[in-house]
């Protein structure tokens, strides 16, 4: 029987807690981890770029045993709200890992009483530390927006959101950018960054989208969020190169126009599924793409206008609660001709010949790699060139 | 210039100081060891850590940043809702630390196995599952370590790890030719004036940080001596003594002459050899002054900042500059584990001096640009008063004694003397750590 928990020579996505973090880390807050230690320095070190020298407010509540066994929550209490008297931060944000999930730390409660004490919006969001990077990135960004974004807004025609944008997914400002300039270009005015290179006020905006478009799975929860909420149509896809944007584009003005939910990519065509106990062997492949589900699945999608409609293209990404099966990874890799997936894969390869095309990802490799990363969104990606080495 | 939240002045400090009370801060410094690191030093060793991926992911990218080698002598097995809710957590480690062995291409000689907050909270029975896995693999020797920062005021995981990976040790015949210095993380050489003691007389060292065999590791059981110089390496050194009969000396990292000549003077009469001669020691201490002298030449009026990342006694290094004229600005540290007698004549000795908390809170927007050159003294200093000119060291980087204070003198002038790229070098996780292939 296969399981998932194992990991012989593999690493690991990173957690939900790191999601929060970056999710919140631009916006003014003050976001507070309960975790005993060591979750703040994995986030400030590996999944956060921005840290060296900023002044964005991140800590750890340094939760103990008495603590925990007395469930004095008090202690957490009195600490944030003395912090919160020196920074007064603009709002607060409590996250947790596993211990505060085990002893079921009541964040909604704490974050009421933190809110009363200090007059400061405090944001509950009940991680476990369990789940992976996108769930964070989603919870924060669907309860900053249940709390701070201004409903009253009327949708604009032509203008959208980007949601389940990070560093974490998109590692610099640079390549965010390129995901602007590309939707600029076809006459789609980008609104609001969920959240990356983004202020406040202008993520208060959020309602003036009249699509929101999911570039990582990581922004499916708030668009879930604002689709019920506000009635705005989302559309799941990543621009990788020009064929996937004009794709999105056309998606946009269709959403627009029919107040439905689509997605870009062939999902049942190119799912790659891990971690399933029915699973026998893999499929032979021309290419695999193992990564963040919403940039895998466009990316598959792009490499098919390249490779031809012929090709077996599949793309393997993390269960959120699961993330990847190592023993179907080595199969998906062995019966595969070429591989675009992170460096930090290669010790998965053992005795394969498949081609390893890297494409590095915070997500799983921190910083390892991070000069390395293209910039893979927007007209400027060159998929054909990036696929034959060329 | 008054107090601020940012630091205290050690004169309104007391003795009894704990900083790490409250919200805590992650400093960008990234050069001190962690468990992962230490685990490594383990010839022909395999580390299994077990826990939720919240966890798993700071583990698994401190090996990876060490290079493709090193991620072959650690896996994972991630915790997840499942496990809490089906309560099998003791099936989960037995069953993922035999496929990893059976996947593993090469056969660890030891598997130090760690669990994490969560067993410990779930009251997972594991000695039971290392039992079956002891019966199933009599080859292959199984240590339970613990990486659970949720009881570090008790029990600390780094202290904990080299008391554990010591556990395999077992009672044998000792060699009155072979001492051990345990709980290190770099080798002690030249700059320690016990082993230049223990070479002169033929006393042969067993060290694990210098090691490339397990079987060398397991020899350890034969010295008649175990040296610690380090706070963290108490338990290990407690602990053979008690089980093992081994005798343990502590070798305080002390900058006071008298205090280094008793530690050695007791080294000496353990090992029963001829203790250093007043004559020699008289020529360490000139040798040393010499050494304090021509940097304070250097230096001139150019002030320091200590932390506690580079050296265990942070407040007494402070004490021993002050005593020798340098301009000492600041002290970085957590938890003052000194002796009083040294915090009450710092206080005297310099009552303004500023005593920052290295992770406190308030440390996030506290870092400051210090009006003219300034030399750190660790990675911490560095970063705080941002500025160059810093000494690149953590845990007292293998110095001891005389040897060790003219080393450091040393250290602090080339450091004064060259800046450093120092975003760059503090930013590297586990300074001087390295693995290479094969072990």
């Amino acid at each position: 029987m296969r399981d998932w928990h194992v990991h012989v020579f593999t690493s690991t996505y990173t957690a939900d807690v790191s999601g929060v973090c970056s999710a919140m880390y631009e916006l003014g807050g003050m976001t507070i981890l309960h975790d005993p230690d060591g979750c703040n320095s994995t986030y400030t070190t590996h999944d956060e770029p921005r840290w060296y020298g900023s002044k964005a407010l991140m800590f750890v509540s340094g939760l103990d045993e008495l603590t925990a066994v007395l469930g004095d929550d008090d202690v957490l209490i009195n600490d944030v709200c003395a912090a919160a008297e020196d920074y007064k931060p603009r709002f607060i944000t409590l996250c947790g890992s596993s211990i505060p999930h085990i002893i079921a730390f009541d964040f909604k409660g704490v974050a009421h009483l933190i809110e009363k004490k200090t007059g400061i919006p405090v944001l509950p969001v009940p991680t476990n530390g369990l789940r992976m990077y996108t769930v964070g990135v989603g919870m924060a960004l669907r309860e900053w927006i249940r709390r701070f974004a201004d409903f009253s807004l009327k949708p604009e025609p032509k203008t959208i959101n980007l949601l389940g944008v990070t560093p974490i997914d998109f590692s610099r400002q640079e390549l965010v950018d390129a995901m602007k300039t590309a939707f600029e270009k076809r006459g789609l005015a980008v609104n609001a960054v969920g959240a990356m290179g983004e202020s406040f006020e202008q993520l208060q905006k959020v309602c003036r989208a009249s699509v929101n478009v999911v570039v990582s799975s990581a922004g499916l929860l708030p668009a879930k969020f604002l689709s019920d909420k506000a009635g705005i149509p989302f559309v799941e896809g990543t621009p990788i190169g020009s064929f996937m944007t004009d794709k999105i584009a056309e998606a946009v003005l269709q959403s627009e126009k029919d107040g439905q939910n689509c997605s870009v990519f062939d999902r049942g065509k190119y799912l790659a599924k891990a971690g399933n106990d029915e699973y026998a062997g893999a499929e032979k492949t021309n290419l695999i793409i193992i990564g963040e589900e919403v940039c895998s699945l466009s990316l598959a999608g792009a490499a098919e206008k390249v490779l031809g409609k012929d090709a077996v293209i599949r793309a393997l990404f993390p269960d959120a609660d699961e993330g990847i099966d190592e023993e179907a990874l080595v199969d998906y890799i062995n019966a595969a001709d070429a591989v675009i997936c992170d460096p930090l894969y290669r010790n998965a390869f053992g005795r394969s010949h498949a081609k390893l095309i890297p494409l590095p990802h915070e997500g799983y490799s921190g910083r390892i790699f991070r000069d390395d990363i293209p910039v893979f969104l927007g007209d400027g990606f060159d998929i054909k060139a990036f696929i034959m080495g060329m | 210039m008054e107090a601020s939240k940012d630091f205290q002045y050690i004169k309104d400090l007391d003795y009894v100081y704990r900083a790490d009370i409250g919200l805590s801060y992650s400093s960008p410094c990234r050069g001190a060891w962690n468990i992962v690191h230490y685990g490594t030093l383990v010839p022909e060793g395999h580390q299994i850590y077990v826990c939720p991926v919240s966890c798993l992911r700071g583990v698994v990218l401190t090996t990876a940043e060490l290079g493709f080698e090193a991620m072959k002598k650690l896996s994972t097995i991630a915790v997840g809702e499942d496990n809490i809710l089906n309560g099998d957590l003791e099936e989960q480690v037995l069953h993922g630390a035999e496929r990893i062995i059976e996947t593993l291409e090469k056969r660890p000689r030891m598997v130090m196995i760690f669990t994490s907050c969560i067993h410990h909270f779930l009251a997972v029975n594991y000695q039971r599952v290392y039992k079956i896995l002891r019966e199933e693999y009599p080859d292959i020797d199984f240590i339970d370590c613990y990486m659970n920062p949720i009881m570090r005021r008790k029990t600390p995981p780094m202290p904990s790890l080299r008391r554990q990976i010591l556990r395999v040790l077992k009672p044998a015949e000792k060699d009155k030719g072979q001492v051990s210095f345990i709980g290190n993380c770099f080798p002690m050489k030249e700059h320690c004036d016990l082993t230049n003691f223990l070479s002169r007389n033929n006393i042969r060292v067993s060290d694990l940080t210098t090691m490339k065999k397990y079987d060398e590791f397991k020899a350890m059981e034969h010295s008649c001596i175990n040296f610690t110089f380090h706070n963290a390496a108490a338990w290990a050194g407690k602990d053979l003594e008690l089980r093992l009969n081994q005798r343990w000396l502590v070798m305080r990292e002390s900058y006071d002459y008298d205090t280094i000549d008793e530690d050695m003077r007791k080294a000496a009469e353990a090992l029963e050899l001829e203790p250093l001669s007043e004559a020699e020691i008289k020529k360490e201490r000139e040798m040393t002054e010499a050494a304090v002298e021509k940097l304070k030449k250097t230096l001139g009026d150019v002030p320091v900042s200590v932390d506690d990342s580079a050296v265990d006694r942070p407040l007494e290094l402070a004490l021993y500059l002050l005593r020798h004229g340098f301009r000492v600005e600041s002290v970085i540290m957590d938890v003052n584990s000194e002796p009083e007698e040294i915090f009450t004549a710092l206080q005297k000795a310099k009552p303004e001096l500023k005593i920052y908390a290295a992770h406190g809170w308030n440390m996030r927007r506290a870092r400051t640009k210090f009006d003219g050159k300034i030399i750190g003294i660790g990675q911490k200093s560095a970063y705080l008063n941002d500025t160059s000119y810093f000494v690149n060291m953590t845990e007292n980087a293998g110095l001891y004694g005389y040897a060790g204070i003219r080393h450091l003198m040393e250290l602090i002038g080339e450091a004064a003397a060259e800046p450093k790229d120092m975003r760059t070098l503090i930013q590297q996780k586990g300074w001087n750590c390295h693995i290479e292939e094969g072990c």
